[in-house]
């Protein structure tokens, strides 16, 4: 079929009809870079910071030392809050914005994890532009100059210092909190909500558990794979995700067995590199199994990441030459079958895991045979399964959910 | 120019077409299936649909005017929804570029979208028979 001739139509190579990339947040990345916190943020605009985090991470005692990073550069601290709850929710963010406004902030600046990043992005909105976390729902929907049609306008400014390395949250443009009230997670995206500065320092996650450092580690290494395969790809994300991968490669097991600064910070920038919007039914698959029995995300994305890959790559030459690809980058056979390029990544992913101590099936993880129909059901309705290069029935994710417990 | 002069010719053809497939036989209850209630908001000209596809009960489509609450709000021009039913626009670039947004559990939409597809000749049918020929060429 010629490119483009149908609308939607698959196109997995060439000159794409439409892709859209956009990165607007200033990355710095090395070492001893916390006690420049306030040197760096005060470039972007911020002048009395509100701290967000929770209190594990307060604990550890790193959010004394960016208060001290932010004071040392001339920047306040107008107040902390570090309430952020590992899955965090619309009634927090409206907390955090309410208290922001009461210290008399101008800044947000997140230390943490993707929730507590999240959190941070979304109490910004509502804090610039009013309204709760609630109301912010939606893809492209903050407000914007011209009656809507403008610039969207921009938030007060966000810094992020994440102190895991997946979400890739503090890149992107991306935020998901829970609504307990309708049971639902809530998704947000729009330009504004690109962080001004990310700061990545290996100090931060020298205290990541290797178990955290592996599941959130293998979640950055989906997005990476899902990424690259999804129909969004791009040339950018292409690139970025094949980087990504190379880090992954050589410094997650490291990062989990024997961790050191560069390990460390290489995976810092191998999940800001590796995030993206276009992602597929693997994360569809992952994000019921959170919702419903409470499977840790990277947790989940390890499992099951092995079967999709294997059920896509016998999708159609064209998505498994992109497998092809990651199995040169991982020095894996690659002049096979389709179907022996899936599974000879699958299995490299597979042995990956295992080797970190990840479990391998979601029976081991609190996933009963009967939660099937509920998983199958929650993956069909996540809108990422669009973005997936092979369109999955029901039949094909029950299957997929046999195959992983 | 806009596509449609006016909400009531809105109304005349997409509204009609909603109408139809919440009463097809096959559609309706694959439609149902999705288990919402979806409000369209289109501008130039201005109109709103409201849609219910609940599972278990019949369809429904308010045209303007509603006592439906919407679960998910999809906000675009109208010119953008005729394209989208005479099959020339790409949902998930729609979304992407911002020429279709959406509020609300959009999977549960998105996810309707490969079922639509077979609509796509009807439309450009329906519009022919109401000697609308001028717009099937979009």
């Amino acid at each position: 079929m010629e490119a483009g001739s149908e609308i939607g139509a698959r196109q997995m190579a060439g000159f794409k009809d439409f892709f859209q990339a956009a990165n607007t947040t200033r990355v710095i990345a090395g070492r001893d870079l916390l006690e420049s916190t306030g040197f760096e943020f005060l470039k972007e605009g911020a002048k009395r910071a509100f701290l967000v985090t929770d209190t594990v991470i307060r604990q550890t005692g790193l959010v004394d030392r960016v208060i001290a990073g932010c004071e040392d550069g001339g920047l306040e601290v107008a107040g902390v809050f570090d309430d952020v709850p590992q899955d965090s929710s619309t009634s927090v963010v409206d907390r955090c914005a309410e208290e922001a406004k009461a210290a008399g902030a101008d800044s947000f600046l997140a230390v943490g994890g993707g929730s507590v990043m999240d959190t941070a992005k979304i109490a910004d909105s509502v804090f610039t532009h009013g309204g709760s976390g609630a109301e912010s729902e939606g893809f492209f929907l903050m407000p914007r100059a011209d009656d809507g049609v403008g610039e969207p306008l921009p938030i007060a400014p966000l810094a992020c210092i994440p102190t895991t390395c997946g979400t890739g949250s503090e890149v992107s443009m991306g935020a998901v909190v829970k609504d307990h009230e309708r049971k639902v997670k809530l998704e947000i995206a729009d330009f504004p909500l690109f962080p001004r500065l990310a700061i990545l320092d290996p100090e931060t996650t020298r205290t990541l558990p290797p178990h955290i450092a592996a599941s959130t580690g293998m979640d950055a290494m989906t997005h990476a794979i899902e990424g690259y395969v999804g129909l969004d790809w791009s040339p950018y994300q292409d690139g970025r995700s094949l980087v990504a991968l190379r880090l992954i490669r050589e410094n997650l097991e490291r990062c989990v067995q024997k961790p050191d600064d560069e390990a460390r910070g290489n995976m810092l920038v191998a999940a800001s590199l590796a995030i993206t919007l276009n992602l597929g039914s693997t994360h569809s698959m992952s994000h019921p199994c959170g919702a419903h029995f409470g499977v840790p995300h990277g947790v989940a994305n390890a499992i099951n990441l092995p079967h999709v890959i294997r059920f896509n790559a016998e999708g159609g030459a064209d998505i498994a030459d992109r497998y092809r690809d990651l199995c040169e980058l991982f020095d894996l056979e690659t002049g096979g079958s389709d179907s022996a390029v899936g599974d000879a990544l699958a299995s490299y992913v597979e042995r990956m895991a295992e080797r970190m101590g990840l479990p391998s099936r979601l029976s081991q993880v609190g996933v009963p045979e009967e939660g099937i129909p509920d998983l199958v059901e929650g993956a069909m309705g996540d809108g990422l399964s669009l973005l997936n290069p092979r369109e999955p029935t029901e039949e094909d994710y029950e299957a997929l959910y046999k195959r992983a417990l | 120019m806009a596509y449609f002069k006016d909400a009531d010719e809105v109304y005349e053809f997409i509204g009609t077409l909603f109408t139809d497939l919440a009463t097809d036989e096959e559609l309706g209850p694959k439609f149902r299936k999705a288990n919402t209630i979806v409000q369209y908001r289109y501008s130039n000209p201005d109109s709103v649909i409201t849609v219910k596809m609940l599972d278990g009960e019949d369809g429904q489509v308010d045209l303007g005017d509603t006592q439906l609450e919407p679960e998910v709000v999809m906000a675009m021009d109208a010119d953008t929804a005729h394209k989208f039913w005479l099959g020339k626009v790409n949902v998930t670039v729609a979304l992407a570029r911002g020429q279709m947004k959406a509020k609300g559990p959009v999977a549960k939409i998105l996810k309707l979208v490969p079922l639509v597809k077979p609509v796509f000749p009807r439309y450009r049918a329906m519009l022919e028979e109401k000697g609308r020929s001028d717009l099937v060429e979009a």
